[in-house]
């Protein structure tokens, strides 16, 4: 039995290879991402080591909200706790550390914002071993006159000590001289941030902190261990305080950024086991095929008395050892795949320190088990299909019958299933809470699934009503291809489901991000009463409140108003405010207040939504207990409730109320509305004069806002699309390996059209027909689905501002246009191998 | 005018006893097909005509090189009027069936010619050749080969439809007709017999009025009395319709439906007869066998 599974294996080596790299794509993405995932994970554990390497213990204030990375959560520390820190017994030197936010300007005059790693602005300490930096050149900054910045900065941007650098902090750009160009432990840049350090008191006062620090690291005397140390200035300090060992702070650092990391790997394996998902019915197809061709063998194996078990073992067996030379082969793709992102990601600039990659035993197992695993599971019903086959099959002349269930009981099993796996969606989407994502994904899974058991039964009729002006157009060929594909259905429907996949969940991004851009778009012409807003650029981050009363005295401006976010506590959750200016907004945002009033000038009070209110049960003129990181719990009036707004979202304060309760007094939005009779041209060129001086800020009018916001809609569109091009891939060398069995099976029916005059062209025409059928069919069931899984999320997200449902008909038609083209080009080596058939060998009788 | 004979090549007689095997089964074949489908005429059709159907002069096919060379076919020079019906016999592996392959374009030659009509093939690019196959020659295999996902009329009017042409509708009912498979027009070949299905397969070769039809081994799956009606219809199709066959066949009762028959032994044509009847033919390769 051994040996007829191995010589099963050499036979179809050309099936097995196209199978094999189905589960060679999967399993190399899975290691990859697992492999990229450990390597960043120990690189970040070695950098923050080195970066924290000088600091024995760190002193600041406790969080007050535990759960929050938001940096204006920590509270800063008194400058005054320095000398206490400094009296303390054990403590060598204590240098006090303000971080805070610094944009260095290009020679070109343009801010540097890269996007996604932080501008930072930083105390560069005298106090010798207590720095992170390592000067590369020049010295430290040591007056309010000098900067130093970080060498990955300097490098790209050109800047030489020496030179004048202009820096925006609080308020317009400031010049200084840079003086030194610095090395952040051991790497040339902090995971590509832009680090601008200044002289203590200079940071003190340019980063907003007169009188305060961020936090005071701390060196111990000889003698003494850093644990020992945190004891005893966690002893001597009082209850607000706390302090850590730099080991402990190195973990801190690490485990943030490795948080994002995992989140990231998360994402990735979603992708990887999608593709997997899809490499499962090629799989299963292959497997379908090998038992259908090895069928009179198997008789004949059965005939010779193999136990059913037996022929069931040596299926199985060809796919197990598919499965483990197919996931050797992913797993060493995944390195390759690994080496190349970390390659990228050098290249666009996060500088990692080298180091190797790191294979730990986990990504073996996990790779291995995952190929194997899935290969095993995809071939065991055709394994078990195979049992079925009787002895007297071996002395059956011509092809078997398949294997076919009922379409009464296909029809039942799938509608059940998809109508189950439409439930569990729903119940993911509605019902939320901490198993949701559970839900949703189990419920995909079976839509998908319900939907790949009904394929079969719609292939003959949609193959039908597919081909059919592909036979107008191409007459007999597409007329044999069209029939063809209806002769074996099950086969061509589990070749379009692996297609179905892929597209289902483009057709789903595509339908969720028009919906997005179209309920933006809805919202803004709706609610957007102004004429401009300033924002940062990049992720909107905060800016300078001096911008807001520049603007504000421009003659062409009539109203300009700041907005600033906020967070606090309520029953314990944390949520979102902003700091307002109410009685501007009304007309900014038309923000209907539809009981008590906005509040004016300097005047206390919260507005709420009318849902909030509601919710619960407020009232004009109730107070409600707002925690703040910063004053604790505060009791504040609802001085007005308003209607839906989705632009101003549910909880407004006023920024009276906004200065006393929050530290960092920053603005992420000015909304501008201009003076009456002022051209557009005019107050935009106001607007711009202003902002000359900010280069970090951008305009926008209403139709720039709905661009932007349609421009980081299509940007994730396309990242989702090219990690979904995995699962298309494997898809499409489905159809491939469908048609190349296909042109097996038919040699001699292909052997004789070309014997009674069909030219070579019109063969390769009828296998495109078929691909183009196959593919098409695939593309159609995925639109259904995708359109479906849109339709769903969209109804769920109701409440949350997408409000219209929109399908994007023509995007969904250039895919269909897509699949069919793709189709062709899956087509072109089968029918190559087609078109080059020799003919006698063809028809001869074997 | 007789059908040329001057270049067939007498063989070595030694090498047909092969066929000494088949010999008794055949007669009694012979007899059992003759009492159920004699509709020959007692005249057959004088062998007038003047023009020749296809044609190979001093054609050679060697497959394989060096030592493991084989010479299918040794220099055969052999010529098929027009409006015949011939067979041509010989034992397995004397190249008969290479010879159909070469005349009819389904296989390249290693020397010499052959021609349909006026038309030497062997010049031929496989674009030519495959409109040659599909405006000119008709085929009839062994194993039926007909297009499982079509039904009977749409096998039978394949080559038209490859050639985007339209049946001449007459002549196709006649032919369907002929075929006596009116009422099952519509059913696909699983769900037809064998010999259905072979007629259909004649059917398909005759509808588009081709030259010459190449039949190999036509009843080799067929059972006698199927057969005998598939050779019938061939037969009848000569005499009725004037269409050219050429057919391929190992079986002496077969070839007594020919009205000619070509011998052929290790790739060499050996001999021929006119008018043969199964025992005529099974003597002569006897004959040459003894």
């Amino acid at each position: 039995m051994r040996k007829a599974t191995i010589r099963s294996l050499l036979a179809h080596k050309l099936r097995l290879a196209l199978t094999g790299l189905a589960i060679v794509l999967g399993v190399g993405f899975v290691a990859g991402t697992l492999i990229l995932s450990d390597t960043l994970n120990a690189t970040f554990d070695t950098l923050f080591k080195g970066i924290e390497s000088g600091v024995d213990v760190r002193v600041r204030a406790k969080k007050s909200f535990s759960e929050q990375q938001n940096n204006d959560e920590r509270q800063p520390v008194p400058a005054s706790l320095l000398s206490e820190v400094r009296h303390i017994d054990g403590v060598k030197a204590a240098a006090g550390e303000v971080e805070g936010t610094a944009i260095l300007i290009d020679h070109k005059g343009k801010a540097i914002t890269p996007r996604g790693p932080p501008t930072l602005g930083e105390t560069f300490t005298d106090i010798a071993g207590l720095s992170p930096y390592t000067l590369k050149e020049g010295h430290r900054p040591t007056n309010g006159n000098e900067v130093a910045i970080d060498a990955a900065t300097a490098k790209k941007h050109g800047f030489r000590v020496g030179e004048r650098v202009k820096v925006l902090l609080n308020g317009p750009a400031r010049e200084f001289t840079l003086v030194g160009v610095f090395k952040v432990g051991t790497a040339d840049t902090l995971l590509g941030a832009t680090v601008t350090a200044f002289d203590t008191s200079t940071a003190q006062e340019a980063l907003d902190r007169p009188g305060q620090f961020s936090f005071i690291n701390v060196k111990g005397d000889n003698g003494v261990s850093k644990t020992e140390l945190r004891s005893r200035v966690n002893a001597a300090l009082g209850g607000g305080y706390e302090a850590l060992t730099g080991p402990q702070l190195a973990k801190e650092d690490a485990s943030d950024v490795q948080q994002g990391i995992q989140f990231f790997s998360i994402f990735l394996l979603v992708f990887a086991g999608i593709a997997l998902f899809v490499g499962t019915f090629m799989i299963a197809n292959t497997f379908s095929i090998i038992v259908a061709q090895r069928t009179r063998e198997l008789a004949l194996l059965r005939a010779l008395g193999a136990a059913r078990r037996q022929v069931m073992a040596s299926v199985l067996g060809e796919a197990f050892i598919t499965a483990v030379v197919a996931s050797v082969a992913g797993l060493a793709f995944g390195i390759g795949i690994s080496y190349g992102i970390r390659a990228l990601m050098d290249a666009i600039g996060f500088g990692l320190p080298a180091g190797s990659l790191v294979l730990s035993p986990r990504t073996f197992v996990v790779s291995l088990l995952v190929g194997i695993v899935v290969t095993v599971v995809s071939a065991a019903a055709p394994a078990r299909r195979a049992t079925r086959v009787a002895p007297i099959e071996a002395m059956r002349e011509g092809g078997t019958p398949a294997a076919t269930t009922s379409s009464r009981r296909r029809i039942l099993l799938g509608c059940t299933t998809t109508v189950v796996g439409g439930g569990a969606l729903a119940l993911g989407l509605i019902g939320g809470g901490a198993s949701a994502v559970k839900y949703v994904g189990l419920g995909v899974f079976l839509v998908f699934m319900g939907v790949a058991f009904l394929g079969p039964v719609l292939a003959r009729p949609v193959a039908r009503v597919v081909g059919a002006p592909l036979v107008r157009l191409f007459k007999l060929p597409a007329k044999l291809a069209r029939e063809n594909a209806m002769r074996n259905p099950r086969r061509t429907a589990s070749t379009a489901a692996a297609l179905m996949i892929g597209l289902a969940l483009v057709t789903f991004v595509s339908v969720l991000s028009a919906s997005v851009k179209t309920s933006t778009t809805k919202t803004i012409d709706k609610e957007f009463g102004a004429d401009y807003t300033v924002t940062a650029g990049g992720f909107g981050e905060g800016f300078s409140p001096t911008v807001a009363s520049d603007l504000a005295k421009r003659p062409e401006l009539a109203t300009v108003t700041a907005v600033r976010p906020g967070q606090f506590k309520l029953d314990g959750a944390t949520k979102q405010l902003a700091g307002v200016e109410p009685d501007k907004l009304t007309s900014l945002l038309h923000l209907d207040v539809i009981s008590g009033r906005a509040p004016t000038g300097s005047e206390s009070g919260l507005l709420v939504s009318e849902k909030q209110a509601r919710d619960h049960a407020w009232k004009v003129g109730s107070t409600v207990a707002l925690q703040f990181a910063r004053t604790g719990v505060q009791r504040i009036s609802v001085a007005g409730i308003y209607a839906k707004n989705d632009l101003a979202g549910a909880y407004l304060l006023t920024l009276s109320d906004f200065e006393r309760n929050y530290t960092t007094i920053n603005d992420n939005l000015v909304v501008i509305k201009a003076a009456p009779g002022v051209s557009p041209a005019r107050s935009r060129a106001a607007v711009e004069r202003v902002l000359n001086r900010y280069p970090n800020l951008d305009v926008r009018d209403a139709a720039e806002l709905k661009a932007q916001a349609a421009s980081q809609i299509n940007q994730l569109l396309g990242i989702v699309t090219a990690l979904l091009a995995m699962a298309i891939l494997i898809a499409l060398l489905g159809i491939v390996n469908t048609l190349a069995l296909s042109i097996f099976e038919r040699t001699r029916e292909l052997g004789l059209l070309r014997a009674v005059g069909m030219g070579r062209r019109q063969v390769r025409s009828m296998i495109r027909c078929e691909a183009v059928i196959i593919s098409v069919f695939g593309a159609l069931l995925g639109l259904v689905v995708g359109v479906f899984f849109g339709w769903a999320l969209v109804a769920a997200l109701h409440s949350r501002g997408v409000s219209t449902l929109t399908v994007p008909g023509g995007q969904l038609l250039v895919f269909v246009a897509l699949a069919a083209l793709a189709g062709v080009v899956a087509a072109v080596l089968p029918a190559r191998r087609a078109a080059r058939l020799d003919v006698l060998h063809a028809i001869s009788h074997d | 005018m007789t059908p040329v004979t001057n270049h067939v090549i007498l063989a070595d007689d030694a090498r047909i006893v092969a066929a000494a095997d088949d010999e008794a089964q055949s007669s009694a074949y012979v007899r059992h097909m003759r009492s159920i489908t004699d509709t020959r005429p007692a005249d057959p059709r004088p062998a007038t005509s003047a023009t020749v159907a296809a044609r190979a002069v001093d054609l050679v096919k060697v497959y394989g090189s060096g030592e493991t060379a084989v010479r299918a076919l040794d220099h055969v020079s052999v010529e098929f009027p027009t409006g015949r019906f011939s067979a041509i016999m010989g034992p397995s592996g004397s190249g008969k069936s290479t010879l159909m392959h070469c005349l009819a374009g389904l296989d390249g030659v290693t020397s010499g010619e052959a021609f349909i009509g006026d038309v030497d093939i062997t010049r031929l690019n496989d674009n030519r050749l495959t409109l040659l196959r599909r405006d000119k020659v008709g085929f009839v295999f062994q194993s039926f080969n007909l297009v499982p996902t079509l039904d009977a009329l749409e096998n039978i009017t394949l080559p038209m439809a490859i050639a985007g042409r339209k049946p001449d509708q007459v002549w196709l009912d006649h032919v369907i007709d002929t075929i006596g498979l009116r009422d099952r027009l519509a059913h696909r070949p699983s769900e037809l017999s064998g010999g259905q299905q072979q007629r259909v397969a004649a059917a398909r070769a005759l509808a588009s009025r081709p030259a010459i039809i190449f039949a190999d081994e036509p009843t080799g799956n067929l059972d006698s009395r199927s057969g005998a009606e598939v050779l019938g219809f061939l037969r009848r199709s000569v005499r009725e319709m004037g269409q050219t066959i050429v057919m391929v066949t190992h079986d002496p009762a077969a070839a007594s439906y020919a009205d000619r028959v070509v011998f052929l032994a290790d790739g060499q044509a050996v001999d021929e007869m006119s008018e043969p009847s199964a025992d005529s033919v099974l003597d002569r390769m006897k004959h040459l066998g003894g």
